[in-house]
């Protein structure tokens, strides 16, 4: 992760996310990006490449259901 | 104890098999109690009056008939406002869906009605079942009954608000990273988070798939798992839905919990997250009531309190932007200020780090599991008494750590019980945690809790 962006490199992202906020929301949106950040700069990155994520894919889920 | 309204699940259906009971007279019970006391609380916010007296004088006959009857049979229940009801408003508390009128039922209610609950109405929630309390959604947030001026947390709050003022003996909500277990912490009552695929959320309005549960909240333990053999069972349509045997919950309780290992993740209560001293003497003294039933108690080391809540809240909040980004974008006025803040910064949440968030996850349910095998049952308190009703800063949720967010990342089964109560009369909690799908031994070590302490004979007064 790198450091926090700048409130013009948050309007950017949130621009490519497809919010285009009022001023008021756009605060609100600054705000809780920087706790959302401090979270995700928590979060180890260095894994080998093999580990899997918790949500994985289970075929069988999706068959249809038996009448 | 005079009013029916006041009886529990367990009670009114051996008076009802007996004829000693009729649904008709104990559905009218809870809906006078509602009708003149629950402008003080607000834990219903949609009322079916008429469809419970009907569903009620029904399943009189059926008594009346001599049919087989379930525990269940002739039994008031309501429903947090997040499960759908067909041709009954579903509305989670927001003004987005203040006209939503689902034409299925939900999972667990069409069990509810198969097994011949009268439904009373739809409880009050925080907003989809994350945000809040707030005062700028669709209907005011519920109060505690211990004392109107503090929370009954969320989000399943008018749930837990209308069983332990003796609304209704049985209601269903959903648990996220707590919303079962908090407020049935707050509202003294009995509430268990499943384990993680035990109970369908088909039908339940979603909050964060990866980590919804649907569950039971009740008076008593025993209560809460006459509702889980009614809902527990394998759902096609629910892909989270786990295929597996259902036990006989009820007679799990069998009273005896001798001989079990019972973990105490101290770290997380001493260092990470000090209990305050009242909580930490109530915790204690209830492990010395498992001690007194013969159970042995010992230390616990687990990940960090903080690694949960990052991996659970960064995939929380990726989550709930992909179910509400089109909301946001178009009319994100119509949320709440609460739910808005919560989920907003979502949509920037890149892909690599929802699946970083992912992989921590599987780090920390693979450690869950190691030390549960290790032990039977993990206890620890579920909160501290309830704080005040009043606006909390939105961005709480992102700095304050939960005791009960871990068991949502690792699924197992987490059961919040009352355990004594403070000196300003609010309730203390336990919560007891058990390995996957042994939701059996977590009802068994709560029912035995319940019935070797006197807190069950305290209700609040209105």
């Amino acid at each position: 992760m790198t450091d926090t962006p700048s409130q013009d490199e948050i309007v950017r992202l949130a621009r490519q996310a497809g919010l285009d906020l009022p001023p008021a929301y756009l605060q609100e949106l600054v705000e809780a990006y920087g706790h959302v950040r401090t979270m995700i700069g928590r979060i180890p990155t260095e894994r080998p490449h093999g580990d899997e994520p918790a949500h994985t894919f289970v075929p069988q889920k999706f068959l249809p259901a038996k009448e | 104890m005079s009013n029916p309204a006041y009886l529990t699940i367990a009670e009114a259906s051996k008076l009802i098999a007996a004829r000693k009971l009729s649904p008709v007279e104990l559905t009218e019970a809870c809906l006078g109690r509602i009708a003149s006391l629950d402008h003080l609380l607000d834990s219903f916010v949609t009322l079916t009056a008429e469809r419970a007296r009907t569903e009620a004088k029904a399943a009189e006959a059926a008594v009346m008939a001599g049919q087989p009857l379930g525990r269940l049979h002739g039994i008031p229940y309501c429903l947090k406002d997040i499960f759908d009801t067909a041709g009954i408003r579903t509305t989670a508390m927001s003004k987005l869906l203040a006209d939503n009128v689902p034409a299925r039922d939900a999972w667990c209610q069409e069990k509810m009605v198969a097994a011949g609950g009268v439904l009373l109405g739809k409880n009050a929630t925080w907003e989809f079942a994350h945000g809040g309390p707030s005062w700028d959604v669709l209907f005011p947030p519920a109060r505690n009954p211990w004392n109107r001026d503090h929370s009954p947390a969320g989000s399943s709050s008018g749930s837990a608000a209308a069983v332990a003022a003796g609304f209704s003996p049985a209601t269903l909500g959903s648990d996220t990273g707590g919303s079962i277990r908090g407020p049935a912490a707050a509202c003294g009552i009995a509430g268990l988070k499943p384990t993680y695929g035990l109970v369908s959320r088909r039908g339940v309005i979603p909050n964060c798939f990866t980590h919804d549960h649907a569950g039971p909240l009740a008076w008593t333990t025993e209560d809460v798992a006459i509702l889980m053999q009614v809902i527990a069972g394998h759902d096609p349509e629910d892909p989270g839905s786990a295929d597996v045997p259902i036990p006989d919950y009820l007679a799990a309780l069998t009273g005896d919990v001798k001989g079990l290992v019972i973990g105490v993740p101290v770290a997380w209560l001493e260092t990470e997250s000090p209990l305050t001293p009242a909580t930490k003497a109530a915790f204690d003294a209830a492990l010395d009531v498992f001690r007194g039933l013969g159970a042995t108690v010992r230390p616990v080391t687990l990940p960090l309190l903080q690694q949960f809540d990052d991996a659970k809240k960064t995939i929380a909040v990726a989550e709930l932007f992909t179910i509400h980004g089109k909301d946001l974008r178009t009319r994100p006025e119509l949320f709440g200020a609460s739910l808005r803040y919560r989920i907003i910064a979502g949509g920037l949440v890149r892909a690599e780090e929802y699946i970083q968030a992912q992989r921590l996850r599987t780090d920390l349910a693979r450690a869950m599991q190691k030390v549960m095998a290790s032990i039977d049952l993990l206890m620890l308190p579920t909160s501290e008494p309830a704080g005040k009703l009043e606006p909390v800063p939105p961005a709480s949720l992102f700095t304050k750590l939960s005791f009960m967010t871990p068991f949502n990342v690792g699924g197992n089964p987490a059961l919040s019980v009352c355990s004594g109560f403070n000196q300003a009369g609010l309730p203390f909690s336990l919560q007891i945690v058990g390995r996957l799908f042994d939701d059996a031994t977590v009802l068994r070590a709560g029912d035995a809790y319940e019935k070797a302490t006197p807190w069950r004979d305290r209700r609040p007064s209105l």
